[in-house]
């Protein structure tokens, strides 16, 4: 695939070209760029409204060493250093979540961005002494369905179009598939290319994608993630393609619809794929991978192995490895990734290290591939706004370990409706001491873990701290930039 | 399992709730193979004839004291009454107060040991990331400190943040810079205005006999007060052991603080040799008890070094000169080192509370 080795170097070369722009501006204050990477719904928006108003307000992290070694003079934010992206919009996060009718940030449907910029005392005389004392924070927000587009940067149109339908025609999919694949056999590809087809099998496939995603089961098999999320592409060209029953390896006929689709596909990674990668994701120095496992294991073991199979293929997108100095003027590499298992308050802490467990199962092959190339990794259970309290219910001379909050509206567990008001305690259930056995099915329909409202900020109680409570942000974020802060 | 932060305050109609979900198994019982405490582990068995001797003969001798003293009171009944009675009330305090030191005696003992086996489940906490073990530890330190008034503050809010769910091995090492942290630098500071005195003393003293007494009297003086910082309050029996303890430690570890800095001090004692014999002897003098307080940290100190930095030998050897205003040639620029460490701020008025805690137990 001459081309795509092609549009790589040319990649690599623009992305090495913008480095050295940014080395040289930011020489003695560095910036630091955060990945928040996750899929849709994992957390990535109320992660980065938690971190930096944690930041902002000098929150309750007793983990995170600047901080409880009192070396951090004043956090703010920057103006917003891109002019073509638009920044995050942390104040309506936070009206969202403390505001009168209290309930999570929606979710992302376009990309956005924010610089923060910490103001520090380092810990060295000689960097004292240089006046290096101020970090800036980068940090990207977009919506977790592009996430699934990075696996196509190395997948042909045919291997592509395999793929995607081999996945379409499993068990638990094929259900909804049905109006696309009638037109995937209504015409051959080899036949001339035929316009008002494509535009039908497009909207087919796109229906397809969406009911898929709907449905919660499989929401993760390399759809190219505009179809779900269009963001300002709505109705563009660059989206008219579906996959065709071609051969794998196979070359088309000049002229034919296989063509054409092909040259489409090409062209989506050319120009949506390859810049989103480029300008946000091939720069990035620490990385959180975000999954919301407790979600997955709701659904059940398929979702999970899905979940397990979708993280894996975007991460070993990335550029892992030890960070050097002389080469990360040209291109940096990340050299510490944690992987969280968020909403770790819809379950009792004593339940934590079997979540740890099942993430860092899920993402084995890609946190292997990582460490091998000189990556710290960790594992985490993380609820970066922590809605829930803990409590020990006596049932049956049993003390179950429950968590107690407000649970969504809308949301039920077994007979039992709620409505958003009134405060329940919960035991979701007992996640399984072998990981393996998540995958594998065993505890599906034995764990049931609801979702709950934002907790309620009561400003009058100075004990809770002057930010969102949490659970390990600030292990977290000790892990992600305490060396940076040094 | 965790100490719940806010009891439930409804928890009328939760249980329908959460009987709805299948019923789970019971959690399965934590899998933690229990550790044999090292410093207990391989303890000599059988007869120990030279204790048996000696407490044989500790024994003859008390009762022959005892029974001196019987025959003498006896003797002075038969004289006088009152002489009797003087000389019985007198023995009966001799006796009250000798076992009040041997109680104490114990008593220092076994605080000691219990300073190093609080070190040991900690350093398992941290390496096994035990929540029980992390659990012992903390409830370990908050009896060692909670009748101290100089911990009260940090052991507040050192409560304020164990509510919170954090894993065992972050539990402790919080633990360690919340508690430990005003320890280390008082210490810091007690290390270096012994090895300060002796310095000086050493440089000022006429005879060498002197210097030896000096000397040793000053470095018993500190380990003392280190150990009385930390939470131990050994007496007679403890400083012996102590010392035993410190002296060990260094013989394991000294070789190798001894070469990261070696260098530096044979030249500096070369420099002060070189103005005067006397004043290199006190520079050594004050840096080798430097080395033993920094030995002795080690052995008293409750929790291992493991968020916080163990002070170095060339930051407390700086201070030496600092302020004495001995004409150190490693001094000065040493001292500049040393000062950002955020070491010296309260040093002094700390340290005064250290004299003070160590010289009210006599």
């Amino acid at each position: 695939m001459a081309r795509s080795t092609l549009g790589k170097l040319t990649d690599r070369g623009l992305i090495a070209l913008s480095e050295l722009a940014d080395y040289a501006s930011a020489f003695g204050n560095p910036s630091l760029r955060l990945g928040v990477t996750g899929l849709s719904r994992s957390g990535k928006t109320v992660f980065i409204t938690a971190l930096v108003h944690n930041l902002l307000h000098g929150g309750r992290l007793p983990l995170f060493d600047p901080q409880a070694e009192q070396r951090i003079i004043r956090a703010y934010l920057e103006p917003q250093p891109d002019d073509a992206v638009p920044r995050f919009a942390y104040e309506d996060h936070v009206e969202a979540l403390i505001g009168k009718d209290r309930h999570w940030p929606e979710s992302t449907r376009r990309m956005s961005q924010l610089r923060l910029t910490v103001e520090f005392l380092p810990r060295g005389q000689l960097a004292r002494r240089l006046g290096r004392n101020r970090l800036h924070i980068d940090i990207v927000d977009y919506p977790g369905e592009w996430l699934l587009d990075l696996p196509l940067l190395d997948l042909s149109y045919e291997a592509w179009s395999a793929e995607m339908i081999a996945a379409s025609r499993r068990p638990t999919t094929s259900a909804h598939a049905g109006e696309w694949h009638a037109l995937l056999t209504a015409r051959d590809p080899q036949s001339p290319a035929d316009e008002p087809l494509a535009v039908k099998s497009a909207d087919a496939f796109r229906r397809f994608l969406i009911a898929c995603r709907d449905d919660q089961v499989a929401l993760s098999f390399l759809p190219p993630g505009r179809f779900l999320m269009p963001g300002d592409l709505e109705g563009s060209p660059l989206l008219t393609f579906a996959p065709l029953d071609v051969p794998s390896e196979g070359t088309p006929p000049k002229g034919s619809y296989w063509a054409m689709m092909a040259r489409r596909y090409d062209a989506y990674v050319r120009h949506v794929v390859r810049p989103f990668f480029r300008e946000h994701f091939s720069r990035l120095d620490r990385q959180i991978v975000l999954m919301d496992a407790l979600a997955a294991l709701n659904a059940g073991a398929e979702a999970v192995s899905d979940l397990g199979r979708a993280l894996t293929d975007v991460l070993l997108a990335f550029r892992h490895g030890r960070a050097n100095p002389l080469a990360s003027m040209f291109g940096r590499r990340i050299d510490r990734i944690m992987i969280a298992a968020t909403k770790a308050d819809y379950l009792h802490h004593t339940s934590h290290d079997r979540l740890e467990a099942i993430a860092s199962r899920l993402v084995q092959k890609a946190t292997e591939h990582a460490a091998f190339a000189g990556a710290d990794v960790e594992v985490t259970a993380l609820a970066a706004i922590r809605a829930t309290r803990e409590a020990e219910i006596l049932e049956d001379g049993e003390r179950l370990p429950c968590i107690v909050g407000v649970p969504q509206a809308g949301e039920r567990l077994g007979n039992e409706y709620f409505d958003g008001e009134r405060e329940a305690a919960i035991f979701p259930g007992d996640l399984p001491d072998n990981p393996d056995d998540a995958l594998a099915g065993a505890v599906e329909g034995q764990v049931r873990f609801i979702r709950f409202r934002p907790p309620m900020i009561d400003a009058s109680r100075w004990d809770l701290g002057p930010s969102f409570p949490h659970i390990r942000l600030d292990r977290t974020l000790n892990f992600l930039l305490s060396d940076f802060l040094a | 399992m965790s100490r719940d932060d806010t009891a439930p305050p409804r928890p009328v109609r939760q249980p329908r709730v959460f009987t709805a979900p299948p019923p789970p198994p019971p959690p399965p019982p934590p899998s933690e193979q229990p550790e044999v405490l090292r410093h207990l582990a391989g303890r000599r068995k059988g007869i120990r004839w030279g204790a048996l001797f000696l407490s044989s003969v500790g024994g003859l001798i008390t009762m022959a004291i005892g029974y001196s003293a019987y025959r003498f009171v006896e003797d002075l009944f038969a004289r006088q009454d009152w002489l009797g009675w003087l000389a019985f009330s007198l023995a009966v305090l001799a006796g009250v107060a000798a076992i009040s030191i041997i109680l104490r005696e114990i008593w220092g003992l076994s605080r000691l040991a219990k300073m190093g086996e609080i070190r040991t489940i900690a350093e398992r906490a941290i390496r096994q990331d035990s929540a029980s073990d992390a659990a012992s530890t903390v409830g370990s330190l908050r009896s060692l400190y909670s009748g101290r008034r100089d911990m009260a503050q940090a052991l507040t809010s050192f409560a304020e943040y164990d509510r919170e769910i954090m894993d065992p091995r972050d539990r402790v090492k919080l633990a360690e810079r919340m508690l430990m942290s005003e320890l280390d630098r008082d210490a810091a500071g007690l290390i270096a205005r012994s090895a300060r005195r002796i310095s000086i003393l050493t440089a000022v003293t006429p005879a060498a006999v002197l210097d030896v007494l000096f000397v040793g009297a000053q470095n018993l003086v500190m380990l003392r007060g280190l150990a009385t910082l930390y939470g131990a309050r050994p007496h007679l029996l403890g400083t012996i052991k102590l010392t035993r303890m410190v002296v060990t430690h260094l013989a394991v570890t000294g070789s190798i603080a001894f070469s990261d800095t070696v260098l530096q001090h044979i030249i500096g004692r070369g420099i002060a040799g070189r103005i005067s014999a006397r004043l290199g002897e006190g520079a050594v003098n004050g840096i080798m008890t430097a080395r033993i307080g920094l030995a002795a940290m080690d052995v008293v100190r409750p929790l291992p070094f493991e968020t916080l930095r163990r002070p170095s030998l060339s930051s407390i050897a700086g201070r030496i000169g600092d302020v004495a205003g001995t004409p150190d040639e490693d001094g000065p620029e040493q001292s500049q080192d040393a000062t950002p460490h955020g070491t010296q701020p309260q040093g002094p008025a700390a340290g005064a509370l250290v004299e003070r805690d160590a010289s009210r137990i006599p």
